[in-house]
C-alpha cells in the first residue's frame, strides 16, 4: 500500500459503515438511521475536502495496493473523479435522508441500508479507479450489491425485473472481462495512463483487434449505462425499486457505466473518429428510443426511467463527438460532462418527487395518481424545476449542456459541409441534428405530460381525498432532501459562468479536452433558437400526439392516458425468449453428450452383454441361516437356563439371520449383475497376472 | 539415496487409524470417544504432513516390484500443494462430518474409510513415479468406494458401482498408457519437465501421443472429463454430504494430479505441444466445461447440480493444463486450490440444508436464507468465487487461464477457449445464484411469523465459514498461493 490513503478510505469507509449500520440496526432502528446519515455525510465532507485540497495543490493524488487480487488496486483522484465522487456522495446523502420516511413501512430495512452503503463504497471505487481492472472490480461488486435494491420489494414484478437486471449485469460483466483479457494481452497494461501510449505503438494489423477488445470492454459498461439495445433492464428495474434507489440507479449507477465508456473513449480511442462515430450512432439510437418510450409510457417512474435512457443517449452523443472532433473537442467535452452532472441532479429531484407520491398512494399509474399534486405548491415547484431542467428550457441547467452538445453537432456538420469530416455526409449530420432537436422536443412533451397529469388535472374520483387526507404528505427530512437539490437546478442554469463553467473545467484533464477557442454565449439568439425549436416541437408533440392519440375516453367518460406501445415490441421479453430457446437447444445437445458413455453401456447390456436371468431376485438358500439361527437360539436358551438365569436374553436369531442373509444376497446380486463387477474381476485378475509375471521374470 | 522414513507416517498412520476405526469394538463406543479419536487422527495427520513438507526434498524407496519397478515416495513442490490441500480439506470436512453423520448409521465405518482414503491421498501426493501413483490410485478408488456405498440403499450401491466402473475403466486406460510409456523410459522418478528418452520418442511419436491420450482420458475419468464424467452426477447425490464434498473437492483433484504427473513430469510439455493430442485434449476439456455447466443449469436436484458443476469446473483446470504454457498452468493450479475450497463449501452447505430440513430440490429452498443465514451466506460467497466475480478467488484463476489461452498459440482456441470459459461462468451464475436469491428473497407474500431459525451447530458452520472465508481471502491476497504455484511452474517451463 502506498500513496494517499484517504482515497482508499473513501471506498472502504462506506463498506465498513455498512457492516456497522447492520449491526447497529439489529439493536436500534433509530440509531442505524442516524448512523447511516452520519456515515454518508462524513463521506461527502471527505470528498469535498479532497476536492478542495486537490484544487489548491493542483495535482492528482494516487493510491496503490500492489498485489490485491493479483493485479493490484490503483486509485487516483483528479478533477473529474473528485467531481463525480462528490456528486455521488451528495446523492447518497439526500437519498439516505429521504429513505427514512419512504422506507418506514418496509420490511428488511437493515438489508437495504447494508447494501446501499456497500454500493456507495463500490461506486466510489469505480469513480476513483486509475486502471481498468480496479474499475471492473468495483463495477462488479456494485452490480451485485445494487441487485438487492431492485429486488427489495420482493413482489413478483420486482423479482423478475431484478432478475433481468442481474442477468444483464452478469452478461455485461463477462463480456467486459473478455475485453479486458484481450486488452491486457494486446497492450500489456490496463492503466489508464499507460493505455494511450500503448495504443499508439500498436501496429496497423492489431488495430482491428483493438477495436474488438475495446468494443467488448465497453459492452458491460454500456449495459449498465442503458445504451440501446442493452437498456432492457432499465425501464423494468426503476419502477419496482424503492424511489431513493431508483434515484441512485438512474443518477449514479448509469453514470458508472458512462465512466467506463469514457475511460475507454478518452484513453484507448482518444480522438479516434471511427470509435467516436460508433458511439455517436448508439447515442442517437438511445436518445431517440428512450424519448419515444417515455412519450408512450403511462407510469410515472417508468417515464422517468425511459427519460434516463434518453438522456444517456444525449451524453453518448457528446462522447461520440469528442472522438469525431479530435483535438478541437472542447465543446463536446464540456457538453458531455455538464449533461452528466445535470442529469444526475435532475433525476435525483424527479425520482424523489415520484417517491413522495408513491409513499403516499402506493400507485404510479398516471390515471390513478392524477391530480395528487394539486394544491401542493412546494412539491409542484420541485417537480417543475426538474422538468424544466431536463426539458432544456433556457435559464435552467439542462439548457446549458444541451446547447453545448447541439453546438458540437453543428460544428461537425459544418466540417462535413466543407468536406473535412472523416465520417458521414453533410446530410447525415443535418439529420442527426434534427433527431437531436426532436428528442429534445419529446423530452419537453413527456415532462409536460407528467406535470399536467399530476399537478394540473383533477382526479375525477379521489380529488377531495387527495387534498384533504394527504395534506401533510412528507416530513421535514424528506422535504429537505427534495428541495435542496431542486433549488440547485435553476441556480446553475441562471449563472452558468459562475457555476457550470468551473465544473466543466474540472473534467478537462480526464477527458483530454482543450480550453474553449472562444467563450460560449449561452443566451445569444443563435443558441436560444435551438432550445426554442425543441420547445416548439415539444408543444407540437404534446398537443398533436399525447393529448389526441395517447388519450381516450374511458368507461366513465373520463379521458385517460393509454399505453399504446405494442406489447410484442417489448425488447426484454423478446430477448428473454431468444435466450430461453437457445438454452433449450444447447441443453439437448449437452444431454446427448452427457449420455454417450452411459448409453453405450446400456446398449451393450441390452444386446451383447445381456443378462441371462433378468427376473426377480429370489432368496432361496436360507437353509444355512435357518440352521445357524436354530443353533443360536438353542444355545441362548441353554445359557438362559444356566448362566444368565437372573437376566435371560430373548432374541429371535432365526429371523435376524435370515433378514441379514436376504440383504446380503440382494446386495450381492446387484453387484454380480453389474458390468463393473465383471470389470473389477478382470482388473484384479490382470493385476495378479502382472505381478506374477514381474516376479518370475 | 538417503531414505527418509518420515514419509511413511502421513501415508500409513491414517490407514492404521482407519483400520482401527473399523474394528467392531467401536460400535459400542460413545459418540464422544469416536469423535475424539477421529479428530485427533486428522489433526495428527495434518501435523505429520506439514512435517514432511518442510525441510527440502525427501525421498523414500518403499520396495521393488521388479528390477525396473520401484515403489517410491518423494516430496517436491507439486506434492506440497496437493498434500497440504487434501489434508487440510480432510480435517475441515471431517469436523463437519461429526455432526452430519449423526443422522446416518455406521458412522464408525464411514470414518474408518474416511481415514484410510486420507492415507491414500497422502501417498498419491508423495508418489514418486507412475507405478507408485497407479498403485495408490487404485487404493484410493477402492476405499473411497465405501464412502459412496455408505447409505447402503439400492441407489447408493448402484451409484457406487457406477463410480467403480468408471474409475476402473479409467485406471485401465491409464495403465495402458503407462505400459507404452515404459518403453520410452517413463517409469523413472518424476522430474519437472519430463524424463522421457528423446531418441526413443522421436522414432514413434504416434505411440507417444496415443499413450498420452490414454493417460489423460484415464486419469480424466477421476477428474470428470468428458467422456468419462458419468459417475459424478450419479455418485454425488447418493453419497453423504461430507463424502460428496471431498469426492468433488479433493478426489477429483487426484485425477488432475495424475494428469499433471504424466504430462508435465514424465512426458514433458515440449514433446506434446502442437500435436493432435493437444488439440483433442483442448476440445474434450472445453466440451466438458460447457456441457457440465449447461447440465447443472438444467438440474433440479441441488447436489446433482453441484456435481455437474464439478464436472465443468475441474475441466477448467484441465483446459489450463492442455494449453501447456506457464500462465495457463498457473491458472490451472490456482483453480485446483480455489475450486477445492469452493466446492467443499457448496457441498457442505447443501449437506447442512439436508441435515436440518431434509430438502434436496432447488425449488424447495425458498426462504432457506432466512432460516439458515450463515450457511447460505457461505454458499453465496462460494458461488461468487466460483463464478469468478472479483475480488473473490475464482477470478484470479480465470484471469490466468484466459491470459494463458491468449498467449498459447493454439489457433482458434486462443480466443474460443476464454469465450467458452466465460459462457460457462455465465451458466454458473445461472445455476448458483437462484439458490441464494430465492433463499434470501422469499417473495412479498412470505409469512415471516412462520419463520423458524434452523442454523446448524457450530461444528457444521465453522468449517464452512472458514473455507468460504478462504475462498474470499485467497482471492484478495493470492500471494502465498501464487508464489507456490509460480515455483512449480518455474520448474516445469
Amino acid at each position: 500500500m502506498s500513496g494517499n490513503g484517504f482515497l482508499f478510505f473513501l471506498t472502504v469507509w462506506p463498506m465498513e459503515a455498512a457492516l456497522l449500520a447492520y449491526i447497529i440496526g439489529r439493536f436500534s432502528k433509530k440509531g442505524r438511521d442516524l448512523f447511516a446519515d452520519g456515515a454518508v455525510v462524513l463521506e461527502f465532507a471527505l470528498v469535498l475536502a479532497l476536492l478542495l485540497s486537490g484544487l489548491l495543490s493542483a495535482g492528482a493524488s494516487e493510491f496503490w495496493w500492489e498485489g490485491f487480487c493479483g493485479l493490484g488496486l490503483h486509485l487516483e483522484l483528479d478533477g473529474f473523479r473528485a467531481l463525480y465522487g462528490l456528486i455521488a456522495a451528495f446523492m447518497w446523502v439526500m437519498t439516505t435522508i429521504f429513505s427514512r420516511e419512504y422506507l418506514a413501512h418496509y420490511r428488511n430495512r437493515n438489508r437495504y441500508y447494508l447494501f446501499v452503503l456497500l454500493t456507495l463504497g463500490a461506486v466510489m471505487g469505480v469513480f476513483l479507479s486509475a486502471d481498468l481492472f480496479t474499475a471492473f472490480l468495483f463495477f462488479e461488486v456494485m452490480s451485485f450489491t445494487s441487485y438487492v435494491w431492485v429486488a427489495h420489494d420482493e413482489k413478483e414484478g420486482a423479482m423478475r425485473a431484478a432478475g433481468t437486471y442481474l442477468a444483464v449485469a452478469v452478461i455485461g460483466g463477462m463480456v467486459t472481462l473478455m475485453g479486458l483479457f484481450l486488452l491486457s494481452h494486446t497492450l500489456g497494461t490496463l492503466e489508464f495512463s499507460g493505455l494511450l501510449s500503448a495504443c499508439r505503438t500498436v501496429g496497423a494489423g492489431e488495430k482491428r483487434a483493438l477495436y474488438l477488445a475495446g468494443g467488448l470492454t465497453a459492452f458491460g459498461f454500456a449495459a449498465k449505462a442503458g445504451v440501446f439495445p442493452l437498456h432492457i433492464w432499465l425501464p423494468k428495474a426503476h419502477p419496482v425499486a424503492p424511489a431513493p434507489a431508483s434515484a441512485l440507479l438512474s443518477g449514479i449507477l448509469t453514470k458508472t457505466g458512462i465512466f467506463g465508456l469514457l475511460a475507454i473513449s478518452c484513453n484507448i480511442f482518444r480522438y479516434d473518429p471511427f470509435w467516436g462515430m460508433a458511439i455517436f450512432v448508439f447515442g442517437v439510437l438511445t436518445m431517440f428510443g428512450g424519448a419515444l418510450l417515455a412519450v408512450f409510457s403511462v407510469d410515472l417512474k417508468r417515464t422517468l426511467a425511459c427519460s434516463s435512457m434518453s438522456q444517456i443517449g444525449f451524453i453518448l452523443v457528446g462522447i461520440g463527438l469528442q472522438g469525431l472532433l479530435g483535438e478541437e473537442n472542447a465543446l463536446a467535452v464540456r457538453g458531455t460532462l455538464l449533461h452528466m452532472v445535470n442529469h444526475s441532479l435532475i433525476k435525483l429531484v424527479l425520482f424523489l418527487v415520484a417517491g413522495v407520491i408513491y409513499m403516499n398512494l402506493h400507485k404510479l399509474n398516471l390515471n390513478e395518481i392524477r391530480g395528487f399534486g394539486r394544491k401542493k405548491p412546494l412539491l409542484a415547484f420541485c417537480f417543475l424545476m426538474g422538468a424544466l431542467g431536463i426539458g432544456g428550457i433556457p435559464l435552467w441547467n439542462g439548457y446549458i449542456s444541451k446547447t453545448l452538445l447541439h453546438e458540437s453537432i453543428v460544428e461537425y456538420g459544418a466540417l462535413a459541409a466543407k468536406g473535412l469530416s472523416v465520417c458521414g455526409t453533410a446530410a447525415f449530420w443535418k439529420g442527426a441534428e434534427w433527431i437531436f432537436l426532436i428528442s429534445g422536443g419529446m423530452t419537453v412533451a413527456y415532462m409536460t405530460k407528467l406535470f399536467v397529469a399530476v399537478f394540473v388535472e383533477r382526479n375525477q374520483e379521489r380529488q377531495e381525498e387527495f387534498e384533504q387526507k394527504y395534506k401533510s404528505y412528507w416530513n421535514l427530512e424528506s422535504k429537505f432532501a427534495v428541495v435542496v437539490p431542486a433549488l440547485l437546478l435553476p441556480v446553475m442554469g441562471m449563472i452558468p459562468g459562475l457555476t457550470m463553467e468551473p465544473v466543466a473545467k474540472l473534467g478537462e484533464g480526464f477527458f483530454g479536452g482543450g480550453p474553449l477557442a472562444h467563450p460560449v454565449r449561452y443566451f445569444s439568439l443563435e443558441n436560444l433558437s435551438g432550445g426554442l425549436i425543441s420547445i416548439a416541437i415539444g408543444a407540437l408533440i404534446y398537443f398533436g400526439v399525447i393529448r389526441t392519440i395517447l388519450m381516450r375516453k374511458g368507461e366513465k367518460g373520463i379521458r385517460e392516458y393509454v399505453d399504446r406501445w405494442p406489447a410484442w415490441l417489448d425488447l426484454e421479453r423478446m430477448i428473454r425468449g431468444i435466450g430461453k430457446g437457445l438454452l433449450e437447444v444447447l441443453a439437448v445437445l449437452c444431454r446427448v453428450l452427457d449420455r454417450t458413455v452411459d448409453g453405450m453401456v446400456v446398449f451393450a447390456r441390452k444386446t451383447t452383454h445381456r443378462q441371462l436371468k433378468e427376473d426377480k431376485i429370489h432368496v432361496a438358500r436360507n437353509r444355512l441361516a435357518y440352521a445357524m439361527g436354530c443353533f443360536l437360539e438353542w444355545g441362548s436358551e441353554v445359557l438362559n437356563k444356566t448362566v444368565r438365569r437372573k437376566h435371560p436374553v430373548e432374541k429371535a436369531y432365526v429371523r435376524r439371520l435370515m433378514e441379514f442373509e436376504e440383504k446380503t444376497v440382494r446386495t450381492n446380486r446387484i453387484i454380480d449383475e453389474s458390468l463393473s463387477f465383471a470389470l473389477l474381476l478382470v482388473c484384479i485378475g490382470l493385476i495378479v497376472v502382472l505381478l506374477y509375471l514381474l516376479w518370475l521374470r | 539415496m538417503e531414505q527418509d522414513f518420515l514419509l511413511l507416517l502421513p501415508v500409513f498412520f491414517p490407514m492404521a487409524a482407519g483400520l482401527l476405526m473399523l474394528l467392531p469394538f467401536w460400535k459400542k463406543a460413545g459418540r464422544g470417544g469416536k469423535r475424539l479419536f477421529v479428530a485427533s487422527s486428522l489433526a495428527l495427520e495434518l501435523v505429520f504432513t506439514i512435517l514432511c513438507l518442510t525441510g527440502g526434498e525427501r525421498t523414500l524407496v518403499l520396495g521393488q516390484l521388479a528390477d525396473s519397478l520401484q515403489i517410491c515416495f518423494q516430496v517436491d513442490l507439486l506434492s506440497r500443494i496437493f498434500a497440504l490441500l487434501s489434508v487440510s480439506m480432510w480435517l475441515l470436512v471431517g469436523i463437519f462430518a461429526f455432526r452430519y453423520m449423526d443422522h446416518e448409521n455406521h458412522e464408525e465405518r464411514f470414518f474408518g474409510f474416511y481415514l484410510i482414503v486420507e492415507g491414500a491421498l497422502a501417498a498419491l501426493s508423495f508418489a514418486g513415479n507412475l507405478i507408485s501413483f497407479y498403485l495408490f490410485f487404485e487404493v484410493m478408488t477402492l476405499t473411497s468406494l465405501f464412502l459412496v456405498f455408505h447409505e447402503g440403499t439400492r441407489p447408493a450401491i448402484l451409484a457406487g458401482l457406477k463410480y467403480l466402473f468408471y474409475s476402473v475403466a479409467g485406471a485401465f486406460m491409464a495403465l495402458f498408457g503407462i505400459f507404452f510409456l515404459s518403453g520410452f523410459g517413463g517409469l523413472g522418478n518424476f522430474m519437472p519437465g519430463g524424463i522421457l528418452d528423446g531418441g526413443a520418442v522421436s522414432d514413434q511419436p504416434g505411440l507417444l501421443f496415443a499413450s498420452a491420450f490414454f493417460l489423460i482420458v484415464g486419469f480424466g475419468a477421476k477428474a470428470g472429463m468428458f467422456p468419462m464424467h458419468g459417475w459424478l452426477p450419479t455418485a454425488h447425490p447418493e453419497a453423504p454430504a461430507p463424502a460428496s464434498a471431498v469426492l468433488s473437492g479433493v478426489i477429483t483433484k487426484m485425477g488432475v494430479l495424475g494428469i499433471i504427473r504424466a504430462v508435465y513430469y514424465v512426458i514433458g510439455p515440449d514433446l506434446l505441444r502442437g500435436s493432435w493430442f493437444q488439440t483433442v485434449w483442448i476440445i474434450l476439456a472445453l466440451i466438458t466445461v460447457f456441457m457440465g455447466s449447461m447440465l447443472a443449469y438444467r438440474e433440479k436436484l441441488l447436489k446433482k447440480r453441484l456435481a455437474y458443476s464439478t464436472v465443468s469446473q475441474v475441466s477448467y483446470i484441465l483446459f489450463g493444463l492442455a494449453l501447456m504454457n506457464q500462465t495457463a498452468f498457473m491458472g490451472a493450479m490456482l483453480h485446483v486450490v480455489f475450486h477445492s475450497l469452493v466446492k467443499n463449501v457448496l457441498f457442505l452447505a447443501a449437506g447442512a440444508v439436508i441435515y436440518q430440513t431434509g430438502k434436496t430440490r432447488v425449488s424447495e429452498l425458498s426462504a432457506i436464507g432466512k432460516e439458515m443465514p450463515v450457511t447460505i451466506w457461505c454458499f453465496a460467497f462460494a458461488s461468487l468465487a466460483l463464478i469468478g466475480i472479483p475480488p473473490a478467488s475464482g477470478f484470479m484463476s480465470k484471469w490466468y487461464l484466459a491470459q494463458g489461452a491468449l498467449a498459447s498459440g493454439t489457433g482458434a482456441f486462443t480466443w474460443f477457449g476464454p469465450v467458452v470459459l466465460l459462457a460457462s461462468a455465465l451458466l454458473t451464475a445461472g445455476y448458483l445464484l437462484p439458490v441464494v436469491i430465492h433463499g434470501f428473497f422469499p417473495g412479498a407474500d412470505y409469512n415471516y411469523s412462520a419463520l423458524k431459525k434452523q442454523e446448524p451447530s457450530l461444528l457444521m458452520t465453522i468449517p464452512m465459514a472458514l473455507m468460504a472465508a478462504g475462498a474470499l481471502i485467497f482471492g484478495m491476497f493470492p500471494d502465498v498461493i501464487l508464489n507456490a504455484v509460480t515455483a512449480v511452474a518455474g520448474g516445469i517451463f
